[in-house]
């Protein structure tokens, strides 16, 4: 099947081939057409009641009428009525049962009891390009029912995909848009891009996640190993997660409203000095500025000296002679404003003016509908969203629009739509500032109104926080529509032909004015800018399906693709300065300025791929899988524009034996899959080299300025660029055991990126740092296991548990192939990157503690004095050089668990809780050096520090030396547990609200981010290192 | 539900165009790349005005070591006997040079110091101007063959301004001539001397082909025969260095300013010196003293971030001085009743002249560059803190160091307490309500010291009535009176140059060059020592000079934070970054010895042949 393939795409040209599908289309719409009519049918009328295990009727079961795509839904009470064709079989089916086809015979009432799917084998699961069970998949595939997860209300994808998924690390976001990156197991790329592709409905997504509303989605499915994700070739190497949005479903029009209000409050405080607290602090800042010597209680209270040293003496140290009060504050080096506010006792709270309770709400209403012939899905959703930090929020509006009708019985065409406008205008006040402003400043000029630039009144002491968000007027909006119209074409002999055109518009613009009110512009007489941005992106997906079955015991999915696609942007921005009479009109009329500055950047790129997959099935026990991709971009458009990507996997249904027979295993799949799959995530340009250009003056002799402009080579071009490749090789076992008590599945997986796309160091005196190449392999392996168990069912409690285990080993195995004189391959040591050890390895200076008092003169050998740290001196030679670099540890972490518990109580309540832990990894933490900003004009968080009479071995004195390692880093562990979310969920009982015609009425509650232990890390949080937000949402979805 | 039929045509429609779509997709020509926004060098660089353009990018980087917080010059300052790192209240800045200049340590930051810069924006100019040397016969749309010439003249000029400096600053350095477009990592030292051989002879072919005037901002034949000079001191070359200056200094096209002129001309108030340094003042064409300038204006797209010479090099005045009576007496508010920030600048005392800047080198009280209202003292200063008014009878006072006591009343005599020339670092700074120093033309070369480069090659030929016609020139410019040739030695020059360049001159480089002319040469200094290049790096004029007249390396001075300034003899060559050294895996780059790594040195390359790539 591999030879026939590649001949088909390698001998002849991929033109005919395209030309071939486009003629046997034709061909067969008069075909199909032919024999589409004079079908006789005699129908029965069959009617019944569907239950669960229980006996308690399912609404909504889906009905079709096996062969036909026709059927019908139950409705409250789980009865139907169906007029089918007498020889006809119905399928029912309901997500998480599982489906049963009935044949009919003669019966009129069938009555069926739905089991529930524990194991969810039989879901469908979509692949790229197509869809399979999860019995037949032969590659690591994890999927998460969005639709589960409503109760804790997902606010994004990646709230979606966050513990749910072994395998896939979903980063953190505090602000209120929310969000995070995405990596699929573990980094296998040194420069290029690492997070995943994303296939939103069958088409490939560049747009922002953000965009698209959970609450319109259905499922999502991860393709984790390179087998699975070989189809999508070229940008496959980081996986692919594939968004599925909701589609109608058959019966009537339905009509859902899903509304919830939250809270987002901050998770931890990290307090700051109060107005007492910084005196004393500020204290022991000046002493150890001092450290070279000063008088003693030079910068101590005059209201507490001791007896020995008379105020006079103590005033008499710098010639003062006035209020001692006084005197002692401008030894603190406080201003004269804040020396009057202590006088008046009036003190600031900034931290309290930094955080606010974010108020949150979201709003989705859908219509939504299916009957024989046409399917509809169509949603607005809002939601607004403000931050923890004043002035953070979000607020977009999002509309999906997926329609699908059968045209006739061979062709079916449709279109998903999704729009999206994103406000993202917020200007957030700087709350970094906080520590930089004395409790004693003052926020408000004389007139009590007007903010205070610097409320310290003291040029490096920090700003007002508020100072600049009040004088910036902003517009920042991006409006996309992204949409995929299909037709999908039933040919004979099995033959499908289905093709995709997505278009993708996004406008982006940006206003920004910052008001010559605003000190910083006052002089520039104010600045405006307008920046306005459309991106045009389409792609076009032709693909050829084949299903067929042979004796019920070979059965072959064959499919074909031929895809393009291209991008363009055009981004002109202009920005202006001096608006005379006054800048008052803001970017609204930027002519109005002196100054005008113009640029624009256009790109552009165009890529193609041409894919062939076989799935083989013998007997429903063996399952194979060939693909191969032949991809072409235009980034590597100038030696290697295309590559080819294959792949091989097989699985083993082997309860299906004979020969297996064991009583506790219900079922048992073991999966080996190879494949190679490419990254080009790069620069569309990072191939080129460009000349960076800039404008410069000359002055004639005649005084008159004249511009040029500079042109210089910027980037090293590399015209033999190409892609990178990551060959994977994944070994998987799914099981059920215990009756479905407990099912899962273990994948072990070993992956070898080659051909790295790397920004390779380049001694500076070539006037360049790096040159894009392709040079060295990384080594992945790794190991996840996911566990799903219904620990206990009872006619009152019902308990689920999901438990996830990932951990995944990086190895960098060779980068350049340049070899020192015995051979051994060389490191990276500017982008501190080393044969053997893993790409998150931290290489650096090891902190062993704070030199202590006894130990001046060791101290004093490197340059420095108590308090200070110490580093160790790997070579003894009394300097820091890498030599005395050590490996430390890891910034990744080690391993990654999650753990889900569900229970359903008394029916009608629905509770689940979710936690996870990163283990293993470290971060820097150089707040223990005590020396960030300058401490004697601002303040400080709470935290401990060194002093002579209260010594410890972590934290420095305050304004510590770095000695000789300038620039050194504390490192310490980032370990934590974080129980993530609580929710709570009420349906009202059917019987309450049937009368109102309601079909389905909840109110649920959650907490995200409800609390975390960390064994080292506290400061903030171990994982966003600032603040956190903890979110409480309280909702109510209603169906009608 | 029924789909009428036209509907489904017009789906069939967009399946068909989706396939023509597809099917056009595969030509080659589809994945050809298409930068529409930028310049790509083949297309480019081809042309004469390309050529031109890649010449800006020479002539605006010139311009980076004298902008911005932190600027490098300063560098160039404290690493001499005029200026220290004034930073006191922290460890980092380059104060502790014995501990904080290694191989490894940060060496391009505002808060340590700019070493790195000047490696790593050294090279960057000879990449720009080896793209000119490299292409300059691609265009066919030259004018002339003067043209041509005029174009790769200054692109040698450039390229030779970045080896003179890096000769002078690292010693023997990789030696590149040409443009590299592949990746190379085998790199290994060439001697300074081959490199300024090689340097010489570019200037002098330059030389006839760069015309006597050019554009303010543009490289005029002046320049090239001033840095030729320069390079002939290097290398020892005392009477070409004469007859290079003298050809700049003879060739009518410039002159020593010694008339009022300008803006500021008819000021009765101020005089010639205020003049020459005023930001409108130095690229006039009326200014025949100026030879090279780089250019800076207010609200000018492709300006910079400004000079920051008033907060880099004025005292940290605005607090830690009190009044007699103890209260607080100087503060930075603008706009109040004596309003000193806008005058004077809001000082952080970055740069810190020593004693022998402060007060050594004045010897004549005539001396414009040191008088009144140019030149600034802190008693020149009044308390100022508005506080006072009416409570302290010192409001409006000058300012006292010590009470009658004998207090001294200045926290931090260091950075809080130094005189500044304040005609030099006085730049209008109309976008900050505290001026840090705005934006202004720069001096890059300018014919004063030109004289005292010819002064100096007087000296080492002992021509020393010569020497003091040269340097009197320039003194007498300034309403000093003139030495007699008795005076002359080196020291006087380096005096004289403190003088009249602060701010200005690369004071680091030509040091350094001055300690290699003494130990190539084993001409005895005024100290009465001989060098030599045998123990260079343990025995050299710069350390001893240096040595001999601050007050803060030789007198283990600390901050007040407790960090000591040191040097030593081995710091006359800065270390060569080790990222440098460590990427380049597939040669030697040498390291200066005293520095670690110094054990892995080869033998430097001593021909131009093996540097040039097949």
């Amino acid at each position: 099947m591999k030879n026939l393939l590649q001949t088909l795409h390698f001998r002849v040209s991929e033109k005919k081939i395209l030309i071939l599908c486009f003629c046997l289309m034709y061909i067969s719409v008069g075909f199909t057409a032919e024999i589409s009519d004079g079908r006789i049918v005699e129908d029965i009328t069959v009617s019944g009641v569907v239950t669960d295990e229980d006996g308690e009727g399912i609404p909504g079961v889906t009905i079709l009428i096996e062969g036909q795509g026709t059927g019908t839904v139950t409705n409250i009470d789980g009865s139907y009525k169906i007029s089918v064709p007498e020889d006809a079989q119905l399928t029912f089916s309901y997500v998480g049962f599982v489906s049963q086809t009935v044949a009919i015979g003669n019966q009129s009432e069938i009555n069926i009891t739905l089991v529930m799917d524990t194991a969810s084998l039989d879901e469908v699961v979509v692949i790229g390009y197509g869809t399979a069970r999860k019995r037949d998949l032969t590659g690591a595939v994890s999927s998460v029912t969005a639709t589960k997860l409503e109760n804790e209300n997902p606010n994004s994808i990646q709230d979606v995909l966050r513990g749910n998924i072994a395998g896939l690390n979903v980063g953190l976001s505090t602000s209120a848009k929310g969000g995070g990156s995405l990596e699929v197991r573990g980094r296998t790329s040194l420069n290029a891009g690492s997070s995943p592709l994303i296939v939103l409905d069958g088409a490939i997504y560049y747009g922002q996640l953000a965009d698209i509303n959970p609450n319109d989605i259905e499922s999502i499915d991860v393709l984790k190993d390179a087998s699975s994700a070989a189809v999508f070739g070229a940008k496959a190497a980081n996986g692919v997660v594939l968004v599925n949005t909701k589609k109608g479903k058959l019966g009537k029009a339905q009509i859902k409203i899903n509304s919830n209000w939250g809270l987002a409050t901050m998770a931890k405080n990290e307090p700051i000095y109060g107005p007492q607290g910084f005196l004393s602090w500020r204290e022991d800042v000046m002493e150890s500025i001092n450290a070279g010597g000063f008088e003693p209680y030079r910068f101590s209270n005059p209201n507490t000296l001791p007896d020995n040293i008379p105020l006079d003496t103590w005033l008499n140290y710098d010639g003062s002679d006035g209020d001692p009060e006084t005197v002692w504050m401008q030894r603190l080096n406080m201003q004269p404003l804040e020396i009057a506010n202590y006088k008046a006792r009036e003190s600031v709270n900034w931290y309290n003016m930094m955080f606010q309770n974010g108020l949150r709400q979201d709003h989705t209403v859908s219509l939504s509908g299916r009957n024989e012939d046409f399917q509809y899905y169509w949603s607005m959703g809002y939601l607004d969203n403000e931050g923890l930090i004043v002035g953070d929020k979000f607020t977009t509006i999002r509309s999906r629009f997926n329609i699908e009708g059968n045209v006739n019985d061979w062709l079916t065409v449709g279109m998903n739509t999704q729009f999206a406008d994103r406000d993202e205008s917020q200007i957030p006040v700087n709350w970094g500032d906080m520590v930089n402003l004395s409790p004693w400043g003052e926020p408000f000029l004389e007139d009590g109104v007007s903010l205070r630039f610097r409320p310290n009144e003291e040029v490096s002491g920090g700003r007002h926080p508020y100072y600049t968000p009040s004088f910036t007027d902003r517009l920042q909006k991006e409006t996309t529509i992204n949409a995929t119209i299909f037709a999908a074409i039933e040919l004979p002999f099995g033959i499908k032909f289905r093709t995709n055109f997505t278009p993708r518009y996004e406008f982006y613009e940006r206003y920004n004015h910052e008001m010559a009110a605003h000190q910083d512009f006052e002089n520039m007489g104010g600045r405006a800018s307008r920046r306005q941005r459309k991106v045009y992106f389409w792609q076009v997906d032709n693909i050829l399906s084949w299903n067929k079955n042979f004796n019920n015991k070979h059965n072959f999915d064959v499919t074909l693709l031929a895809n393009a696609e291209k991008f363009q942007s055009w981004d002109n921005s202009m920005t202006n300065v001096g608006f005379e009479p006054h800048d008052r009109l803001g970017y609204h009329n930027i002519g109005a300025g002196i100054n005008p500055i113009i640029s624009s950047n256009d790109e552009y790129h165009t890529a193609d791929a041409l894919m062939g997959r076989v799935i083989y099935t013998l007997s429903d026990k063996y399952i194979t899988t060939f693909s191969v991709r032949r991809d072409g971009y235009s980034a590597f458009g100038q030696s290697n524009p295309r590559a080819t990507f294959t792949s091989a996997a097989f699985a083993w249904i082997f309860t299906d034996e004979d020969f297996v027979n064991i009583p506790w295993l219900d079922f048992g799949k073991l999966r080996a899959s190879w494949g190679v799959n490419g990254n080009r995530d790069i620069g569309r340009y990072a191939a080129l080299s460009d000349l960076q250009t800039g404008k410069y003056f000359y002055q004639r002799p005649s005084g008159e300025l004249y511009f040029v402009s500079q042109l210089y080579v910027n980037t090293m071009q590399n015209s033999n660029l190409r892609w990178e490749k990551t060959t994977s090789t994944n070994i998987g076992l799914d099981f059920s055991l215990f009756n479905s008590i407990l099912d899962g599945s273990i994948e072990v997986y070993d992956m070898s990126t080659t051909d790295l796309l790397v920004e390779r160091s380049l001694p500076d005196i070539l006037g360049f740092n790096f040159v894009y190449d392709n040079l060295g392999e990384v080594r992945n392996q790794g190991l996840e296991v996911s566990l799903n168990s219904e620990v206990l069912k009872t006619s009152n409690l019902t308990w689920r548990a999901n438990l996830n285990f990932q951990m995944n080993r990086n190895k960098i195995i060779s980068l350049y192939g340049d070899l020192d004189e015995n051979g051994e391959e060389l490191d990276d040591i500017g982008n501190r990157w080393f044969i053997d050890h893993p790409i998150d390895a931290i290489w650096d200076y090891k902190t062993n503690g704070i030199w202590q008092t006894p130990e001046a003169d060791q101290a004093s050998d490197y340059g420095v004095r108590p308090g200070d740290f110490k580093i160790e001196d790997v070579n003894e030679d009394g300097l820091y050089s890498n030599a005395d670099r050590q490996f430390l540890g890891f910034r990744e972490p080690r391993s990654r668990w999650s753990l889900r518990n569900e229970f359903k109580v008394w029916k009608n309540f629905d509770v689940s809780f979710m936690m996870y832990a990163y283990l293993g990894h470290m971060g820097t933490f150089n707040q223990k050096k005590n020396r960030q900003g300058f401490l004697d004009r601002s303040n400080s968080y709470i935290l401990p520090y060194w002093t002579e009479e209260n010594p410890n071995n972590e934290w420095a004195r305050l304004y510590s030396s770095e000695g000789g390692a300038g620039g050194f880093n504390v490192y310490q562990s980032r370990s934590f547990v974080r129980l993530e979310n609580i929710s709570i969920a009420y349906t009202v009982p059917r019987t309450l609200v049937e009368s109102a015609k309601i079909e389905n009425l909840r109110f649920y509650m959650n907490v995200r981010n409800v609390g975390f232990y960390a064994t080292d890390f506290n400061f903030w949080d171990p994982e966003s290192a600032g603040p956190t937000p903890r979110i409480f949402t309280l909702g109510i979805d209603l169906t009608l | 539900m029924k789909i009428n039929i036209k509907k489904s045509t017009f789906y069939l429609g967009l399946l068909a165009t989706g396939l023509i779509i597809s099917t056009t997709s595969c030509d080659e020509s589809w994945l050809e790349p298409k930068p529409l926004s930028f310049y790509a060098p083949e297309n480019t660089f081809n042309s004469s005005s390309g050529l031109w353009s890649a010449l800006v990018a020479c002539e605006r980087n010139m311009r980076h070591e004298y902008t911005g917080d932190g600027s490098p010059i300063l560098t160039e300052h404290i690493f001499t006997e005029v200026a220290v790192e004034g930073t006191t209240d922290k460890s980092g800045p380059a104060q502790d040079m014995n501990l904080l200049i290694t191989p490894d340590a940060n060496l391009n930051s505002t808060n340590y110091n700019r070493i790195g810069w000047y490696w790593y924006e050294g090279f960057k100019g000879i990449k720009y101007a080896n793209t000119v040397i490299s292409r300059i016969d691609d265009p066919t749309d030259y004018e002339s063959e003067a043209e041509r010439n005029h174009i790769l003249g200054t692109a040698y000029f450039h390229r030779a301004l970045r080896y003179y400096r890096l000769t002078n600053q690292f010693g023997d350095v990789p030696l590149i001539l040409e443009e590299i477009l592949e990746p190379r990592l085998d790199f290994y030292s060439t001697t300074r001397e081959v490199i300024l051989r090689k340097m010489k002879e570019d200037l002098e072919w330059a030389e006839p082909w760069v015309p006597e005037v050019m554009d303010r901002g543009q490289v005029p034949k002046g320049a090239v025969q001033h840095l030729l000079t320069k390079v002939n001191l290097a290398l020892g070359e005392f009477d070409d260095a004469i007859a290079s200056s003298s050809r700049l200094i003879d060739g009518g096209t410039h002159a020593l300013m010694t008339d009022r002129f300008g803006s500021t001309g008819n000021d009765p108030e101020r005089n010639l010196i205020w003049d020459l340094h005023r930001p409108e003042n130095k690229s006039a064409s009326v200014n025949t003293e100026a030879i090279l300038m780089v250019m800076d204006r207010v609200d000018t797209e492709g300006n910079s971030g400004g000079m920051s010479s008033m907060r880099q090099a004025v005292p940290f005045w605005i607090t830690n001085i009190n009044t007699p009576n103890g209260n607080r007496g100087t503060i930075d508010q603008p706009g109040i009743e004596i309003d000193l920030v806008s005058k004077y600048g809001r000082g952080i005392g970055r740069l810190r002249g020593t004693w022998y800047h402060q007060s050594m080198i004045w010897d004549d009280e005539n001396d414009l560059r040191h008088a009144p209202g140019n030149w600034m003292d802190m008693t020149d200063m009044v308390y100022n803190n508005p506080a006072l008014k009416g409570s302290d009878e010192y409001y409006g006072e000058p300012l006292q160091f010590r009470n009658e006591e004998g207090t001294v009343l200045v926290v931090d005599t260091i950075r809080s307490w130094f005189s500044w020339p304040h005609y030099k670092l006085f730049i209008p700074d109309p976008q900050n309500i505290r001026p840090s120093g705005g934006h202004s033309d720069w001096y890059i070369f300018r014919l004063a010291e030109t004289y005292l480069l010819r002064a100096e090659a007087y000296v080492w030929k002992r021509d020393l009535a010569n020497a003091a016609n040269d340097l009197n020139a320039v003194r007498t410019r300034a309403g000093a009176a003139p030495y007699g040739p008795e005076k002359m030695n080196i020291g006087t020059i380096l005096d004289e140059r403190a003088r009249e360049l602060y701010y200005e001159e690369p004071r680091k480089t030509e040091l350094t060059r001055m300690a290699f002319i003494f130990a190539n040469t084993g001409i005895e200094a005024y100290n009465g020592k001989t060098y030599s290049m045998d123990n260079f790096s343990e025995n050299n004029f710069l350390f001893d000079r240096i040595m001999s007249v601050t007050d803060f390396y030789n007198k283990g001075v600390s901050t007040r934070h407790g960090d000591t300034y040191t040097y030593s003899p081995y710091h006359v060559l800065w270390p060569i970054p080790a990222p440098a050294i460590n990427s380049n895996t597939k040669g030697i780059i040498n390291q200066n010895k005293g520095y670690s790594g110094y054990e892995n040195n080869v033998p430097p390359l001593t021909t131009i042949e093996e540097n040039i790539s097949e």
